[in-house]
C-alpha cells in the first residue's frame, strides 16, 4: 500500500511509499506549495494529521509527487527541494546499455569491450591463452603508458 | 639392531623431549602461514586428479555442484547448446555488463557477468544430445567419465534415452546426479529458481522482520540456496565415488533444490512436530539471544559518496553482548544502566518486549554516530560489534586478503579478473582448491574434446557444425 498527502491548496498529491512511512511520525513538505504537514503513522494506517504545520522545518520529503486535476503533471524523484531521490536502486548507476570497459579498477586489461577481432577456430574452438600483444596491440600500448604513469596497482 | 649399536637419545638430532619439542614448534600462526600458504596452490596436487565428470548443466544450482569438483581436480566437459551456451551467459547484470563477446559471429552481443564462479576450471564443449546423431557421441563421453550431472526435468533425460538406467548399462561404475526443483512425486513438473527454493522451503518466512516492524517475508539478494543446495550436491557425489571405491558401483543422485532448503529451517519443524507452533521471522535480531543482533547508526561512513550505497547505507552494525557482564557493560557505554536493573536475567531480556526496548535505546545510543564510531567504542568496552560490510569493504579487509579469500587472477581469456570463490570455501594445507580459468566461450573446446580425446576427425568436427550439431 501507499498512502498519499492531497495538499488542497496545491492540488498536488504526495506519494508516501510504504517502507519509509509504515511506523513513521513526522513532518513532510508538500512537493506543490511547500505546506508542511504532520503525520503519524501506524502499522501502514494514518493515525494522526495531515495537519498543517505552519512554518516548522520538515523531516522529509515525499518520494513522488503529481498533479491529477491538471493534466497529471509530474515532480519525479529527486527534483532539489520539492522531492527526495530514489536510492533504492540495485546499482549506483543505470547505463541501459553495454558498458565497455578495457581495463579494471586496479588498471589492468580486461577482454571487455566490442567490436573485437574474430578469435576462435575450428567448430568456435579458443586457446587458452589472451594474446594481447597481438590481437590488442592499442590495449596494450595504453597499459604500458598507464605503467609509466603509476596508473596500475596491485590492489 | 643391537643394543650396543643404539645411539643415546642425548646423540641423536632433534628434540630430547617432549618439552623440548613444544618449544621447537613455531608459532601457530606462523604454521597455518606455511601449510597453507596462499597463492601457492598451483604448486600443490589436486584431490581429485582422475576423476571426468560430464556437466549438463545451467544456471547456478547444478553448474556450482560440478565446479566444485573441477576447483578440486576433477576434468569437468560442460556441455551447452550449440551457438547459445548456458542460459546464464546472457544474464545478471542485464543491459551493462559487457564482460566477453558472446560469439565471433555475434560480436555486439555481451555476455553477462552472472556465471562467474559457476564453471570454474571446465572445458567447455557444445553437443545437442537430444539428436539421434550425437547420441553415439554421447555415451562415449559417459564411457569415459566417472559421471554426469544434469539438470532438465525429471524424466527428459530418460526420454533421450540418457538416463541413469540406460547409462548405467553402458558404464556401470557412472554416477549420475539430477538436480532440479522438485523431484518425483507430486509437483514432478515444478521447475526450480533460487527464489523458489526459498519460498517452497519455508526459509523466506522467517527470513526479515515482522510485519509489526514493517516488514515483509525476505528472499537473500543473492541466490544462496542455488550456491548451497549446488554444494549439498558435491557432498553427495563424493560419498558416491566414495562408496564406488567400494563395491565398483555407480549411484543416481536425485537431488531437489527445494528439499535441500528445508535443512536451512534449523529447529523450526521440529518445534512445530512437538507443539504446533509456526516459527515467526525475528529481522535482524535473534530469538535466543538479547543484544546479538544488527543496529541502524545515525550517520554514514562516507556521508560524501556519490553512491548511495555508501553514503546512506554504510550505517549498520552488528552488535552481541548477551552474556549478563558484557550486557551490563553495553547498558553503560550507553548510559542505560536502567536497562541493566531491569532485564539482569538472560531470559528476561531475550523476551520480544524487552528486545524492542532494549534495541530502540541502543539506536537512540547510535543516532548521533557514525558506524565506525559505534564499533570504535564498543570494541573498546571489551564488546563484539563488527560493521556490516558491503562490497567494496570486503574487497579492502586485510583479513582476507592475507588469507586469500579475495584475489586478483589474471584469466587466460578474459584478463584480469577480480576472485573470491574458489579461495572462500576453506583452505586445504595438501590439496587445496585453485581456478585456472572462470570458465570458457562457447564451444571453446570443441577440437580438445572431440578430435584429441575422443578421435573424431577434423573433417567431421566441421560436419557437425554447420549441421549446428555441436
Amino acid at each position: 500500500m501507499c498512502d498519499i498527502i492531497w495538499c488542497k491548496k496545491c492540488d498536488t498529491v504526495n506519494y508516501l511509499d510504504p517502507f519509509n512511512f509504515w511506523n513513521w511520525e513526522g513532518k513532510i513538505k508538500c512537493a506543490g506549495c511547500g505546506t508542511v504537514y504532520y503525520i503519524h503513522m501506524i502499522q501502514g494506517h494514518m493515525y494522526r494529521g495531515p495537519e498543517e504545520r505552519p512554518g516548522e522545518e520538515p523531516d522529509i520529503l515525499p518520494l513522488y509527487a503529481d498533479k491529477p486535476n491538471q493534466g497529471y503533471e509530474k515532480i519525479l524523484p529527486g527534483t532539489p527541494g520539492k522531492t527526495r531521490p530514489y536510492n533504492c536502486l540495485p546499482r549506483e548507476i543505470y547505463l541501459g546499455r553495454a558498458d565497455h570497459r578495457k581495463f579494471s579498477i586496479r588498471g589492468y586489461p580486461m577482454r571487455a569491450w566490442a567490436p573485437q577481432p574474430p578469435s576462435a577456430g575450428i567448430a568456435g574452438s579458443h586457446g587458452f591463452k589472451w594474446d594481447i600483444e597481438k590481437l590488442s596491440p592499442e590495449v596494450w600500448q595504453e597499459f604500458l603508458e598507464k605503467k609509466k604513469k603509476g596508473e596500475v596497482k596491485d590492489w | 639392531m643391537l643394543e650396543k649399536e643404539r645411539i643415546p637419545i642425548e646423540e641423536q638430532p632433534g628434540p630430547k623431549s617432549k618439552e623440548e619439542l613444544d618449544a621447537n614448534k613455531v608459532p601457530f600462526e606462523e604454521y597455518c602461514k606455511k601449510v597453507f600458504d596462499p597463492g601457492n596452490e598451483f604448486e600443490k596436487p589436486v584431490a581429485l586428479k582422475g576423476v571426468r565428470w560430464m556437466s549438463c548443466t545451467m544456471y547456478v544450482f547444478t553448474p556450482h555442484a560440478v565446479s566444485n569438483l573441477a576447483e578440486l581436480g576433477a576434468e569437468v566437459v560442460k556441455i551447452e547448446m550449440p551457438r547459445m551456451g548456458d542460459p546464464m551467459k546472457h544474464t545478471s547484470p542485464f543491459n551493462e555488463c559487457y564482460y566477453y563477446p558472446l560469439h565471433d559471429e555475434r560480436p555486439m552481443t555481451g555476455q553477462g557477468i552472472g556465471c562467474i564462479n559457476c564453471n570454474v576450471n571446465e572445458y567447455f564443449i557444445t553437443m545437442d544430445y537430444h539428436r539421434e546423431e550425437m547420441k553415439e557421441v554421447f555415451y562415449r563421453l559417459v564411457r569415459m567419465s566417472d559421471g554426469l550431472t544434469e539438470c532438465y526435468r525429471p524424466g527428459t533425460f530418460d526420454r533421450w534415452k540418457q538416463s541413469y538406467r540406460y547409462l548405467q548399462e553402458i558404464n556401470p561404475r557412472f554416477i549420475y546426479v539430477w538436480g532440479g526443483g522438485f523431484g518425483y512425486g507430486p509437483k514432478v513438473f515444478g521447475g526450480s529458481y533460487d527464489i523458489l527454493g526459498q519460498a517452497h522451503a519455508g526459509l523466506a518466512s522467517v527470513t526479515g522482520f515482522h510485519e509489526d516492524f514493517g516488514g515483509h517475508p525476505v528472499k537473500h539478494t543473492n541466490w544462496c540456496i542455488d550456491w548451497y543446495s549446488g554444494t549439498m550436491i558435491t557432498v553427495a557425489i563424493l560419498a558416491a565415488l566414495y562408496w564406488r571405491r567400494k563395491t565398483g558401483l555407480g549411484t543416481m543422485i536425485e537431488f531437489s533444490q527445494v528439499q535441500c532448503a528445508t535443512r536451512c529451517l534449523g529447529y523450526g519443524v521440529p518445534l512445530y512436530g512437538r507443539f504446533g507452533i509456526v516459527r515467526q521471522r525475528w529481522g535482524n535480531w535473534d530469538t535466543q539471544l538479547c543484544v546479538h543482533g544488527i543496529i541502524i547508526c545515525g550517520k554514514s561512513d562516507y556521508p560524501d559518496a556519490k553512491n548511495p550505497q555508501l553514503r546512506d547505507e554504510a550505517r549498520y552494525v552488528m552488535v552481541s553482548a548477551f552474556q549478563d557482564d558484557d550486557f551490563k557493560e553495553l547498558c553503560k557505554v550507553i548510559k542505560r544502566e536502567d536497562l541493566w536493573k531491569k532485564y539482569q536475567k538472560f531470559k528476561d531480556r531475550v523476551e520480544a518486549e524487552a528486545q524492542v526496548e532494549i534495541y530502540d535505546a541502543l539506536e537512540k545510543w547510535a543516532a548521533d554516530k557514525s558506524r565506525s564510531e559505534v564499533v570504535k567504542i564498543l570494541t573498546e568496552a571489551g564488546l563484539l560489534a563488527m560493521p556490516v560490510y558491503n562490497d567494496k569493504e570486503v574487497y579492502e579487509s586485510p583479513h582476507y586478503r592475507e588469507r586469500g579469500t579475495i584475489r586478483w587472477q589474471f584469466d587466460p581469456i578474459f584478463g584480469d579478473q577480480l576472485v573470491q570463490s574458489t579461495y572462500s570455501c576453506g583452505l586445504l594445507s595438501k590439496t587445496p582448491r585453485r581456478k585456472y580459468w572462470d570458465f570458457r566461450p562457447v564451444g571453446a573446446d570443441n577440437v580438445k574434446i572431440y578430435h584429441e580425446m575422443l578421435g573424431y576427425p577434423i573433417s567431421q568436427i566441421e560436419e557437425w557444425y554447420k549441421k549446428g550439431l555441436i
